[in-house]
């Protein structure tokens, strides 16, 4: 088995005298589909931002494709870490004052030098594999909020990275428009992408991940298989939340 | 009512005068859009300035925010007296170059030039607070994405955050620039025959005051139409908004 493609190691994340991560140590082996879920507060969207330093730790170590992004306290190798790790978010964050396709086209030009024309390419290819051909010249104002996430999906994606992080990322959509954007990363888990998902979506956890983290108090409570942390999870917590969240 | 009209409405005297406030408009055009350009240009240098990253830079921005509120906290007509005072007394004094003392530069004489560079220093500083507002007012999730896709800082600013910046504050730097129209006029303090100056000219040569309000319509003939430009680019802006457009 070849090393995994991230390690965290005792990472801590206050702000203020708010301790939100009090420990986390994480393994994820390449090609691993891994949902996070946990109440509100629980630091599980912290602890995403923490992977790709968004939020900047309070303590820990922080390994990615074997190199340590961060420890002694501050970033290193930011850059390779902003090339390997995709990020997608709850509220799309599309860059509104241009195309789809010039969203997901910038930051391979200006980022991983590729030419206009290649970059393009890539654009159209990856709109296509998201279902958007059509709307590659579109402005975001113009997409709903589930064609946003997918442009996003793509923009991340352009960037060739080894993992990708969600952040939620059905939780500001419609209903109707949920399922559009799980079939995406449902292909995506498909094709052997690394993904972590922070999720409210129990059903995509139970039929996608390789494995499910319970997450409460800044802390992992528990993770395996999803079939053992949904269905016969050992701790109170678990019990508890999953009680709330499916009774819903 | 007579003598009323005769003093403000003497078609005679504008007449006769025309070509000589006309000129002196002429210099106020010239004054408000190189002033205008250089002081945009300027003002966004700033806020830029103010905005970066890290510790490092901490003396840049602390240096930066001591200009602004400085220039933001003195009259202008003292900023124009301080440069034109300033430089020409620099210069003969040989401790800078003439040329740079004493502008003549593109063949315009030196009060231009010294009002030039008040109204940039000034109006830059008040640009520099409209821009930063545009910066702030743009979602910290636009840095966030630009950075999770590898960007630098400089490079989130350039691509993402200062082109949605600048949109947002047209309007309010249109404004600006109205106001900095109306200013130009204080340049005739040292010595440039801008409209103002030149409807006192011929006030105190005819005592009579119909070449002043020339100059004021020649002023609304530029500043009312940018006004209800800048108006309608609210509304636009506004219907945007309630649209739920970003």
């Amino acid at each position: 088995m070849s090393d995994p493609i991230i390690q965290i190691g005792d990472l801590k994340k206050s702000f203020g005298e708010l301790d939100v991560l009090t420990g986390i140590d994480l393994e994820i082996e390449k090609g691993e589909v891994v949902c996070v879920i946990g109440p509100s507060g629980s630091g599980k969207s912290t602890l995403l931002r923490c992977i790709n330093l968004l939020e900047e730790p309070s303590g820990g170590t922080i390994r990615v494709a074997g190199t340590q992004v961060f420890g002694d306290g501050k970033p290193q190798n930011l850059d390779q870490l902003r090339r390997e790790v995709g990020m997608v978010f709850q509220q799309f964050n599309l860059f509104p004052h241009l195309s789809a396709t010039e969203n997901v086209s910038l930051a391979q030009v200006k980022v991983l030098g590729r030419s206009k024309a290649e970059a393009d390419r890539k654009s159209r290819e990856l709109l296509g594999r998201v279902g958007l051909d059509e709307k590659a010249d579109e402005y975001p104002d113009r997409l709903s909020g589930g064609q946003q996430q997918r442009v996003a999906i793509a923009r991340a994606l352009a960037m060739d990275p080894e993992v990708m992080l969600f952040d939620e990322v059905t939780s500001a959509l419609d209903p109707e428009l949920v399922q559009g954007v799980l079939d995406v990363m449902r292909e995506l888990a498909d094709s052997g992408m690394t993904m972590i998902s922070v999720t409210h979506e129990m059903g995509f956890a139970r039929e996608v991940s390789d494995r499910t983290i319970f997450m409460d108090g800044g802390v992992i409570v528990e993770q395996g298989p999803p079939a053992e942390v949904l269905d016969a999870p050992r701790h109170e917590r678990t019990r508890k939340f999953l009680g709330l969240v499916l009774a819903s | 009512m007579d003598a009323f009209f005769q003093t403000y409405f003497d078609f005679t005297i504008i007449e006769d005068n025309f070509g000589y406030v006309l000129e002196g408009f002429w210099w106020t055009i010239r004054l408000s859009i190189l002033g205008g350009i250089l002081s945009l240009l300027w003002g966004l240098v700033l806020a830029v300035l103010r905005q970066l990253p890290g510790r490092a830079f901490a003396p840049v921005r602390w240096l930066t925010v001591a200009y602004i509120d400085g220039l933001r906290g003195i009259p202008l007509l003292l900023v124009i007296f301080l440069i034109y005072g300033g430089l020409g007394a620099l210069a003969s004094e040989g401790v800078i170059p003439e040329a740079i003392g004493i502008p003549r530069w593109f063949g315009l004489p030196s009060p231009f030039w010294y009002g030039t560079i008040a109204i940039t220093l000034t109006y830059g500083a008040y640009m520099a607070e409209v821009y930063r507002a545009g910066i702030e007012a743009v979602p910290s999730g636009q840095t966030e994405a630009a950075r999770s896709l590898g960007m630098s800082h400089g490079q989130s600013m350039r691509f993402i955050i200062v082109p949605q910046a600048v949109r947002k504050v047209i309007p309010p730097l249109l404004n600006d620039f109205i106001a900095l129209m109306k200013d130009t006029s204080l340049v005739s303090v040292i010595g440039l025959v801008e409209t103002v100056q030149a409807g006192r000219d011929v006030y105190s040569e005819t005592f009579n005051a119909s070449a002043l309000t020339l100059g004021a319509v020649l002023f609304l003939l530029v500043t009312i139409p940018l006004a209800r430009f800048v108006d309608w680019m609210i509304n636009r802006q506004n219907l945007k908004v309630q649209r739920g457009v970003p």
